[in-house]
Order: structure tokens, then C-alpha cells, then sequence
């Protein structure tokens, strides 16, 4: 009984990582955040408005009796403490740092060579501002750790490499979400062609991907990677939504399906059977970054 | 240098602009006038590109809108209504981003940064994150973008709003010196005073149609009794509960 409940543990986590995601979003996001702050609320009004906001995540309502089937009581009262837990950290933390310079930290981030360097840098940037990047962060460390001391098991390693890219993919279907709405307009004022723009925000990414699952599955990170891309374009440049920074990035659930499918396949594939389907997962990559240049360019 | 010709929007049932046809040479600079919602902005936003018109054709530097925005993107500085900045790069690194994009060399776009910082008053805002300024920082810091790579036409929206009156004049007589240079500067603007001063053409548009182009030196009246005539004023007298309190 023991083990069975041990053996469910890992993926029940994993699945509430995957939930906590959405529940961390932020419906009050809809109110401008200059207009909230002139609103004569009381900060117990304004706490109550915050945990209340919870009800409007249509997550909340899928979660809630999942979790309570897969885990009972206890693990669905915990997940939802926990994600009042980052409900309340966020009012602390905006509390904390209002009027105060927030990304200092961010200006270490250089600005590379090229044409396209500094859309890079700024990338780069925004992808250390979401905590899909924290999440793989710390899904890559430890799993690291085990394979450096004493569990060289390829299989648990590629994947987690997949685990840790299934992590950033929700951000490589919404690579446009943190330019809302002046970097977009600034995006449409630029001579770029859509496929230069795209490159430019998929640099960061596939470089955080190979950073984070280079010492586990390099070839099954990077395969994963580019699909996970080649499925998110289309999306990004059609169904783009506004994101805020430090929370983890929104996008759709059916794509988020296909997405995760596709790059579990391909990275499965390109560990076990062949590398040759890294190749095959470039050029699928190379066919998305082409066809949705095309159509960023034919909406501008 | 910018030329349209029956030039139409619509969003739905709305007509945002309503076959509008303009000439515009090169060298010299364009006021485009009007209260608001009166399609200033849409008209821009076809010039530069950014929206297909639905009705008309238009050309900036002999480049279609609609066919060839790239071309037009490359020969033009903008400064767009919304003003266009990442809010994750500082004031600096803007600049020093938009440089290589348009084909300049990483030392020829610090030596013009460090101008335009300068002449914009903007060097001490170079290390501020876009999101940390103040709108008319950010303001200055959208107008050097669209002046950075020397461009042959300028479609500014709204320069002078949100600006320090000082700093205003400066961009007033920095708009002037390159339009004596034959850039062609068009504007769009609430600020009569200095409309008055800079402008060689006046558009006054109204409910997306327009109703006055003139040379502005053949007005035969003042900028401002024109622009009155053709706005609507707005009715104020019945908010009487503004200003009344309870006992």
C-alpha cells in the first residue's frame, strides 16, 4: 500500500507543478494596475479581493475535484494552500518592492553581437522574469545531482530533460506574452521580417533549454526543445495574450496537449531509437519558424 | 514623398477613416490635426504599415503600404501613439538595440546615441529600465528610436505631448533642421502653439474625414479660430453635481 502510494507521489507533484501553474495566474490582471491602486479599498478588502480572485481561474474548478479524486482531502486542501500561499506572497512582494527599482538584477544580462543582439538580450531577460524558468531550474538541479553521484540511468535522465522542457514550453507558445502592448507595437515598427522576430525570442530559449538538460539529455533536450517551439509559433503569433512577470506563463491548454505529446515523442525517439530525428525535429522547427513568420508578417 | 489616395478604414460597422486623399512632398513638414477619434492615429498607422487600409491606396517614398511595409519600416522613424518600448531594456539599450537593425555599425550607433541622449536630455535616464521612466522619458526615448537611423520621413504621433516645455521647443527646432534637410516630417498634434510654428501644411480631419488642407502660410485666418470652427465643443453644463457636497 505503501509503495503504491510512493509510486503515484511523483507524478501527483508533478501534475500539481502543472496545475499550481494556472492557479498562480492572476485574474485581477484585467483591472489596470494604476486604476486598482487608486480604488479607496482597505488592505483587508484588497487581501479579500486577492484570495476571492482564486474562484475566477477556470483551472480552480478542474483542479479542485481532480485533485480530491487522485489525492483526497488532505492533498487538495494542501495544493490549494499552497497556491493562496502564492496569492499572498505576490500582494507581499508587490507591496514590498512598489516604487522601488525591480530588475536591477536583470542589467547583467549583456547585450550580444548581431543584428538581432539586442532583441536577444532582452529575451533573455524575459525569460529570467517567469517562473517557468525557476520551475526548470529546479527540476534540472536535482536531477542533475542524482546522475552525478551514483545514478547514471539514461533513461531517468533524458527523462527528466523532458520533464524540465515540458517545464518551458507553456512560455514557447506565448514567446510574445511579456511585450504586451508597447513591444509588440515596437515589434511592428522594426524592418524585421516575422521569422527574424521569432528567432530572436526562440535564441533564449533554446539556449535555457540547453543549458538545463545538457548534463542529462543533451540531444533529447535539445530535440525536445525545438519542437516544443515549432508547436508553440503558431500560437504565439496568433493567439497572443498579455503575461506578467514573475508568474508562470499562460497559454492554451489544447496546444499545451499537443505541445507536450509532440516533444515527449520526439525527444523519446531521438534518445532511443536514432538522432537522425533531431534532425527531423530541426526541420520541423525550421518549417514552423518559416510559416508563422509568414503569418506575423501577413497580419502586419 | 507620402501620397494617398482615397485612403479608407473600417473596423466592422465603424469608419475609422473615410476615404481620405493627400499629397505630401518631400522636405518640409505635415500637421495632421483633429479632435480625438477623428482617425488621427489609424492614418499613421496605415502610413507606417502597422494597419492595411480597407479602402484607398497610400505610398510613403514611392513604397505601398500595403505590398512593401518593410521598405516603408526601413525609411522611416516612428513614434508611435503607445510609443513602443520594452519595458525589460533601459533607455540606452534601446538605442543601441535599434541601430543594428537598421544596418548601422555598433560604433556609429553609440556615437549617435550618445547625441541624441544628449540633445533629448536623456543622459541621465541611459541606465533606467523603459518600465522605471517617466511617460515623458519615455517619450523622448521613442522619439531618438525614430530619429537614430536618420530616417528619410518621420511619422510622429503626438511629439510634443507629455513633454517639458523647454525640451518641446528643442524637439520643435530639431524637427525644423531636418526638415530643412529634406526630411519629410508628419505630425500629428494638440498643441496649436507650436503646430503653428513648425507646420508648412495643415490637415484638419473630423469624424475620419477631412476638413480643412491648406498650406499653413495661406490660412486665412489663425491655426487655432480654424481648428475651433471645425470641432465639436463639448457640453459641460449639465455636470452640476460636480462640485456639489452634501452638508
Amino acid at each position: 500500500m505503501y509503495q503504491q502510494w510512493q509510486s503515484g507521489l511523483f507524478f501527483l507533484v508533478i501534475f500539481a507543478v502543472l496545475l499550481l501553474g494556472p492557479l498562480s495566474g492572476d485574474p485581477l490582471q484585467a483591472i489596470p494596475a494604476d486604476r486598482l491602486a487608486v480604488w479607496p479599498l482597505t488592505l483587508r478588502q484588497r487581501l479579500a479581493l486577492r484570495v476571492g480572485s482564486l474562484a475566477l481561474i477556470p483551472m480552480f474548478w478542474i483542479a479542485l475535484p481532480f485533485l480530491f479524486y487522485a489525492g483526497g482531502l488532505s492533498i487538495a486542501i494542501l495544493l490549494i494552500a499552497v497556491a493562496l500561499v502564492i496569492q499572498l506572497a505576490i500582494v507581499l512582494w508587490n507591496h514590498a518592492t512598489s516604487g522601488k527599482p525591480r530588475w536591477r538584477a536583470l542589467w547583467r544580462v549583456p547585450k550580444l553581437p548581431g543584428r538581432l543582439g539586442g532583441l536577444v538580450q532582452k529575451d533573455f531577460r524575459q525569460m529570467l522574469s517567469v517562473l517557468d524558468t525557476y520551475a526548470a531550474v529546479l527540476l534540472a538541479v536535482p536531477a542533475m545531482f542524482y546522475r552525478w553521484f551514483g545514478h547514471p540511468d539514461a533513461d531517468a535522465s533524458m527523462i527528466m530533460a523532458l520533464v524540465v522542457v515540458i517545464a518551458l514550453s507553456t512560455y514557447a507558445q506565448n514567446l510574445f506574452g511579456l511585450d504586451f502592448p508597447s513591444g509588440i507595437a515596437r515589434y511592428r515598427l522594426l524592418p524585421l521580417r516575422g521569422r527574424e522576430i521569432l528567432l530572436s525570442k526562440d535564441i533564449s530559449f533554446l539556449a535555457a533549454v540547453l543549458v538545463l538538460t545538457a548534463p542529462l539529455a543533451p540531444f533529447a533536450g535539445f530535440a525536445a526543445g525545438l519542437t516544443a517551439l515549432a508547436a508553440g509559433h503558431p500560437a504565439s503569433v496568433l493567439k497572443m495574450q498579455p503575461a506578467t512577470r514573475w508568474r508562470f506563463s499562460s497559454g492554451v491548454m489544447s496546444v499545451a496537449f499537443f505541445q507536450v505529446f509532440l516533444l515527449v515523442a520526439v525527444g523519446v525517439a531521438t534518445a532511443r531509437s536514432s538522432v537522425w530525428f533531431l534532425a527531423l525535429a530541426l526541420a520541423g522547427y525550421l518549417a514552423s519558424l518559416w510559416h508563422s513568420g509568414r503569418i506575423w508578417d501577413r497580419n502586419i | 514623398m507620402i501620397s494617398c489616395r482615397n485612403l479608407g478604414m473600417r473596423f466592422g460597422d465603424f469608419t475609422a477613416v473615410d476615404g481620405v486623399t493627400f499629397d505630401i512632398p518631400a522636405g518640409g513638414v505635415c500637421a495632421l490635426l483633429g479632435p480625438n477619434g477623428a482617425g488621427k492615429s489609424t492614418i499613421m498607422k496605415m502610413l507606417t504599415g502597422v494597419l492595411a487600409p480597407t479602402l484607398g491606396e497610400a505610398s510613403v517614398g514611392g513604397h505601398d503600404v500595403r505590398r512593401d511595409s518593410l521598405a516603408v519600416r526601413r525609411i522611416a522613424g516612428i513614434l508611435p501613439e503607445n510609443l513602443g518600448l520594452f519595458d525589460l531594456l533601459t533607455v540606452g539599450e534601446h538605442l543601441l538595440l535599434s541601430g543594428p537593425i537598421y544596418g548601422l555599425s555598433a560604433a556609429e550607433t553609440r556615437a549617435r546615441a550618445e547625441q541624441l541622449l544628449e540633445a533629448l536630455g536623456l543622459k541621465d535616464a541611459r541606465d533606467t529600465f523603459a518600465a522605471e521612466c517617466s511617460h515623458g522619458m519615455r517619450k523622448k526615448t521613442a522619439l531618438a528610436l525614430a530619429l537614430l537611423h536618420n530616417p528619410r520621413v518621420l511619422f510622429l504621433d503626438e511629439p510634443f505631448e507629455a513633454i517639458d516645455p523647454v525640451t518641446a521647443h528643442t524637439i520643435r527646432d530639431l524637427l525644423a533642421a531636418v526638415a530643412r534637410r529634406g526630411v519629410t516630417v508628419f505630425l500629428t498634434s494638440h498643441i496649436l502653439s507650436i503646430v503653428d510654428r513648425l507646420a508648412e501644411w495643415i490637415i484638419v480631419l473630423r469624424n475620419g474625414r477631412i476638413v480643412l488642407q491648406s498650406a499653413a502660410n495661406e490660412l486665412p485666418r489663425s491655426l487655432e479660430e480654424h481648428y475651433f470652427e471645425v470641432a465639436e465643443p463639448l457640453k459641460v453644463a449639465d455636470l452640476t453635481w460636480l462640485g456639489s457636497f452634501p452638508s
